[in-house]
Parts: structure tokens; C-alpha cells; sequence
């Protein structure tokens, strides 16, 4: 089998070390518009910046590892291995991963307004039938059931107030019962 | 001690129907309530209270103490089935318990869950019945210094969850810690990374950060996997489940876990502030590190869910101690039973011991109750939850999602946690694809504010002087440990490095040529 050394988990590692030295750096700055507390043993940017510096340490070794490994890389290494993909262009599992993260966010922004029952009756119809649930019958009921069962048990014995939007007069329907 | 009082307080208990009515209404909602990811035990305690104010003392102290024993258990059902703790205190089952549900063990993983959580229990009930002055001595010699010592004790299991990188383990161990510091500085209520979003301000909250970084992200990679064509969606679990308790053999492998996990969650549960979700880490990092095959932890074995589940069910009874002997909760769960003793009158503390010892000795039959009512609740059910995974996975899947996500929301009633939950899935599933452990990051929420609160303390208390730690010899024995525990896992991670890569080389993995870009 022939591979790119690009594409090997020693190349994604090191990738991953840079986006995360991006990341510390910035975690750096942010840390020092902390405001600093007087007469104070430790200041409240202190432990933060301990786990940066933390942080930072390991990804260097990850780094230079990665390095190592990539100028030297032998058969039989387990970095030599072909690494995960985030090409949702060649890999349809990374663009279905990817449309769930999306409709997670629409999600998350319709909650209130639209209320749980029917964002969650939305999204888990959407997912299942991506993933081939594809007979309606099964597929409505039970994205309608879980959502409106689940929240029945939240508002009712649990007594969590959930958003129910478009939904509201169920609730007024359940109070009444 | 007494022990005509003890044996006649033990009978009384036992052989009063309201009491055994109102343990067993309890642990069923504490099983079904710790199950729901996002609804603790403390929760189910609060939620119930007001049904208690009319009932007499001991039947409601039993209610209150099956929700507790109850909530502790069932936070392991969705740990094993579903990789979504349902209590932080089962954060740490999930590392064996999911691993043996995905290899088709789900119903043994439930059952040595029960077994070890009701000997846990037991266990912390024994202690709490006859040594309580003392351990509540002891515990109340903790100070800074030795919170402080007995996270970065916790901490040292880091490297032996890391897996095959620890490099990879730190960072994550370090990122979990640097999350724990957004929001308010505890000591200075100096705003830290909240980049003026108010509902920062409090921090991330656990349980949103727990359910998107394990239950979000396992349902995002289980759809990347049944598209791609690596995972059936129509797989069903075979297991049969012929007896709901561990056979004999299992029991025989996992003892020395339980009786460990036992009176180390019993010791933790008793120092104030320490509970469960800080047991099992310590409990799990001890075990681990005394096994002959540490390289078999977190691949789904029953001594991993053993050591957990008996430690944090061990923390019911600790948690106890300070309650009864000074007066003191030792968490959330006591705290709010310390009222409910209030209120009929009682006054928990040293002279409990003396003008109320009938009640103490009640209490302590009434937690064992307890524990036995979990133990009955448990086996009715383990072979109905464990139907669970035998659920298509294009339908579990996105009942998970609905489900994990209103668990976020119930925390706080707060959209903003559902987003969190979302945010920590996708960094979840990148993290899971390029091989960064999740593991360190939950220790590292549990024990972060923790370590930095008693850091800040310490230091604040002896003006900026660390080197003062040597006075403190409890603390100084903790980090010894803590050394000995990570030299122990360095050596023995290199060892598993290099078996693996023997194997791999044996397999033919790896065996390519390469071409340059």
C-alpha cells in the first residue's frame, strides 16, 4: 500500500501541534487582560496561565515528536498509519458528521422559539432517516413520541420548565388535565 | 457501643413498612432519575423534599437516602449504555463500562455496576456505623494543603488514561483545566475569559461540558461511521442475560476493587467538599495502579466499573459521618438531608451522639436500607435497560441526541448550555478523530477548581509560600503517592507502547512505502 506522508497520524499530529499553538498563543493574550486583585499571593490570571504554559510544553513535545517521526518514519510504526480525514468532499461520513453539527446549531437556535418538541422532532427525523430509517411510519412516530414523552416526563414529574414555542398550548392542555 | 440499641434500631428500621415503602419509592426515582443524563441525585433530593415535611423522621430519611443510593447507581446506566454519565459521580464508569457495552457485555457491565455499587454501599454504611467519630477526626484535619495534595493525587491517574500517547493526555488534562477557569476567579471574582457573555460569568457548567464531549460526540461519530460504511446501523446487541448478578467468577476477579473503591469513597465522601465524582478518579487511579494488568483498564473490563461504582456509592455513607457526628455536610445531598433534620427538630452534630443515639443508629440502618432497596430496583431492571442497546442504531442515535441535549438545557434552564453541549460535541469528535483522549479533560473539570481553589488558599494562608507544604505531613504522603503513581504508569505505558507496536508490526500494519508530496 502505497501513502502519502501526509497522510499518516504523524503529519495530522503535527498539524494538530500548530492549530494548537495558535491556540495557546491566543489563550496567552486573552489570559493577560485579566484584571490583577491586590495584596494577592496568587493573581486570578495565575492558574490560567499555569495550564497554558502546561498546555504548551506538551504540544512542543508533540511537535517535535511528529517531526521525528515524520523525517524518520519506519514500517510497522503506528504513526505510520493512515490518519482520520476531514475532507467532506472525498468522505461522505465526515459531511453527514459535519450536516449534524450544522443542524445541531439550527437547533440550538430555533430551541425557544420553536420550542424542544418540534426542533427535537426536526432533528432526530432528519438524522434517522440520513442514517436509512426511511419507512414513514416508524419514522414519524418515533420522532414525535420520544421528544413529546420526554418532555412530558421533564415538565410534569420533573417539574423542568422546557421552551415549548409553537407548542405552548400542550401545556396549558396538561396543566388543565 | 451499644449494641442492644444498635441491633433493636437495625430491627425497627427493617420491620417497618413505611420506612421500607418510602426507601424502595425512593431508589426507584433515584435509579430512573440518575439515569437521565443532566438530573443528579442532589436534584431528585430537592425535588422531593417537600413530599417528605409530612412524613415522620426516619421514613423520610429513608426516602431522601434511596434517591441518593439510587441516583448514584443509575448514573451508571447511561455511563454503560448510552457513554452519557448520567451523575458526574459516574463519570468515570464510562471508561470500562462503555467499552464492555460496545463489546456486547452490556448486561454484565449493569450488573457488576449494581453488585459494586450496593457493596459500596454497604461498605460506607459499615464504616459510618462503627468508626464515624474517627474517620470524622481525621477528615476534619484536612485543610488547603491537603485538598490540594489529594487532587494532584487524582490528577496522577492522568498519564495511565492517556492511552497511547501521553504527550496527547497532558494536553488534554491541561485544557480541561484551563476551561475550568472560565468565568469568575473564585477568590477575586475577577472576570476571567468571558468575553463579556454574561452566562460565562458562572463558568461552563459540568454536566453540558460532560454530555457534549461523550454523548454528542459518540452520536456524531456513530453517523460519520454508519455512512461511511463502518458501522451497521441495524446492529443488535445478542447478549444474553441469564442472571442479573455477576457469577462467581466475576465476583472473585473484581472483590479487591470493591472492598478498595468502598473505603476510599467512604474516606472522600467524608471530607467536606470531596464526593463522589472526586472518588472514583482517586479509586480508579488506586486500583489501576496496584493491577497486575494496568494495560487492560479502559478496555472495558468489569474491575474498572467495580472500582467506580463501589467508590462513589462508598460516599454516600462517608458523606454521612460529618453530617451525624459534627454537624458538618459532607456534600450537596447532605446538606439539604442536614435540613430536613433541622426541620423536625434535631440538631446533627457531636451531642447527636449523646442525647439522640436511638436516631443516629437509625439512620445508619436506614442508609443500608438503602442500599439494599437500590440492589432490588437494580435487578428488576438490568435486564430492561440493558434492552436499551439492543435498539436499531438509526434510531438510538438521534434519540441520544434529543435526549442529551434537554439534559444540557434541565441544568440550568439555560439555552446557552445546550450550545455548550453542541461546542463540546464537535471538539469531542475532533478530539476522538486525531486521537486526544477525553478522559483527561473530565478529570481535569472535576478536579481543576478543586486544585485551584485550595492552590489559592494555601498560598494566600501562608503568603506566597508553597515551600510551607512540608508542614503539612498528610499532604506531603498524598504527593508521594501521587509521584510513585506516575513513575508507576510512565513505565508501564511504555511497556503497553511497545507491545503494541510489536504487535502491529507483526500484523503488517503500518507495512507502506511512502511518497513525498
Amino acid at each position: 500500500m502505497e501513502l502519502k506522508k501526509t497522510q499518516t497520524k504523524a503529519f495530522s499530529n503535527l498539524i494538530a501541534s500548530i492549530v494548537l499553538l495558535a491556540f495557546e498563543l491566543w489563550a496567552w493574550i486573552q489570559s493577560g487582560k485579566i484584571k490583577t486583585a491586590k495584596n494577592a499571593a496568587v493573581q486570578p490570571s495565575t492558574f490560567p496561565r499555569i495550564m497554558i504554559i502546561g498546555m504548551t510544553i506538551f504540544t512542543v513535545v508533540l511537535l517535535i515528536q511528529s517531526i521525528i517521526k515524520l523525517s524518520s518514519m519506519k514500517a510497522g510504526d503506528p504513526l505510520a498509519a493512515k490518519a482520520e480525514s476531514l475532507n467532506f468532499i472525498k468522505d461522505k461520513g465526515v459531511l453527514s458528521a459535519l450536516i449534524v453539527i450544522l443542524l445541531c446549531c439550527v437547533y440550538v437556535y430555533f430551541f425557544k422559539s420553536l420550542g424542544y418538541v418540534v426542533v427535537s422532532a426536526l432533528l432526530s427525523g432528519i438524522v434517522m432517516w440520513m442514517i436509512g430509517l426511511r419507512k414513514p411510519a416508524p419514522l414519524l412516530l418515533v420522532s414525535t413520541l420520544v421528544p413529546l414523552g420526554v418532555w412530558l416526563v421533564f415538565y410534569k414529574f420533573l417539574s423542568v420548565n422546557i421552551p415549548m414555542g409553537v407548542l405552548q398550548f400542550l401545556r396549558d392542555l396538561v396543566d388543565k388535565i | 457501643m451499644d449494641w442492644n440499641l444498635l441491633f433493636s434500631s437495625y430491627s425497627n428500621v427493617f420491620l417497618d413498612p413505611t420506612v421500607l415503602l418510602m426507601t424502595l419509592l425512593g431508589a426507584v426515582g433515584g435509579v430512573l432519575l440518575g439515569a437521565i443524563p443532566g438530573m443528579t441525585a442532589t436534584m431528585g433530593v430537592a425535588l422531593l423534599i417537600p413530599f417528605s415535611f409530612g412524613m415522620d423522621l426516619i421514613p423520610s430519611v429513608g426516602l431522601l437516602l434511596g434517591i441518593y443510593c439510587g441516583g448514584m447507581y443509575g448514573g451508571s446506566i447511561s455511563a454503560i449504555l448510552i457513554h452519557a454519565p448520567g451523575t458526574p459521580s459516574a463519570a468515570a464508569t464510562l471508561l470500562d463500562g462503555y467499552p464492555m457495552a460496545q463489546k456486547g457485555e452490556a448486561g454484565k457491565a449493569l450488573s457488576v455496576a449494581m453488585f459494586s455499587s450496593f457493596c459500596g454501599g454497604v461498605i460506607g454504611a459499615l464504616i459510618m456505623t462503627f468508626l464515624s467519630p474517627l474517620v470524622a477526626k481525621v477528615a476534619m484535619k484536612f485543610t488547603s494543603a491537603e485538598m490540594l495534595m489529594l487532587a494532584v493525587f487524582g490528577l496522577s491517574v492522568i498519564i495511565s488514561i492517556s492511552g497511547k500517547s501521553i504527550a496527547k493526555g497532558l494536553i488534554s488534562a491541561f485544557f480541561g483545566m484551563l476551561l475550568c477557569t472560565i468565568g469568575l476567579d473564585p477568590t477575586y471574582s475577577k472576570q476571567r475569559f468571558t468575553f463579556g457573555v454574561t452566562s460565562l460569568k458562572g463558568g461552563l457548567s459540568f454536566i453540558p461540558v460532560l454530555i457534549g464531549l461523550f454523548a454528542v460526540a459518540e452520536v456524531i461519530a456513530g453517523v460519520e461511521r454508519i455512512i461511511a460504511g463502518r458501522e451497521s446501523a441495524q446492529a443488535k446487541s445478542t447478549e444474553k442475560i441469564t442472571r442479573v448478578l455477576p457469577d462467581g467468577k466475576t465476583i472473585k476477579q473484581i472483590w479487591p476493587n470493591i472492598l478498595s473503591g468502598g473505603i476510599i469513597g467512604t474516606f472522600i465522601g467524608a471530607i467536606p467538599g470531596a464526593g463522589g465524582d472526586i472518588a472514583v478518579f482517586v479509586s480508579y487511579a488506586f486500583n489501576k495502579g496496584v493491577s497486575k494488568n494496568p494495560e487492560k483498564w479502559g478496555t472495558g473490563i468489569p474491575n474498572g466499573v467495580a472500582a467506580t461504582e463501589s467508590a462513589n456509592n462508598g460516599c454516600s455513607g462517608g458523606a454521612m459521618i460529618p453530617l451525624l457526628s459534627l454537624g458538618v455536610p459532607g456534600d450537596s445531598v447532605t446538606a439539604i438531608l442536614l435540613g430536613a433534620f433541622i426541620m423536625k427538630g434535631i440538631q446533627p452534630g457531636p451531642m447527636m451522639y449523646v442525647s439522640e443515639l436511638p436516631t443516629v443508629y437509625k439512620v445508619f440502618a436506614a442508609l443500608m436500607l438503602a442500599n439494599l432497596a437500590m440492589l432490588i430496583v437494580g435487578c428488576a431492571g438490568v435486564r430492561v435497560f440493558a434492552k436499551i442497546v439492543s435498539l436499531e442504531k438509526r434510531m438510538l442515535y438521534p434519540i441520544i441526541l434529543v435526549v442529551s441535549l434537554l439534559g444540557a438545557f434541565s441544568i440550568n434552564k439555560n439555552v446557552f448550555d445546550v450550545g455548550v453541549c453542541v461546542a463540546f460535541g464537535v471538539i469531542g469528535w475532533l478530539m476522538n478523530k486525531y486521537e486526544f483522549p477525553l478522559s483527561p479533560i473530565l478529570l481535569a473539570l472535576i478536579l481543576g477548581p478543586m486544585c485551584e481553589q485550595n492552590f489559592v488558599r494555601f498560598m494566600d494562608l501562608n503568603h506566597g509560600d508553597f515551600g510551607q507544604i512540608i508542614h503539612y505531613p498528610i499532604a506531603i504522603g498524598f504527593f508521594v503517592v501521587a509521584v510513585g503513581v506516575v513513575i508507576y504508569s510512565l513505565i508501564n505505558q511504555q511497556k503497553i507502547n511497545k507491545r503494541e507496536k510489536d504487535a502491529l508490526a507483526k500484523a503488517g500494519v503500518g507495512d507502506v512505502s511512502f511518497t513525498q508530496e
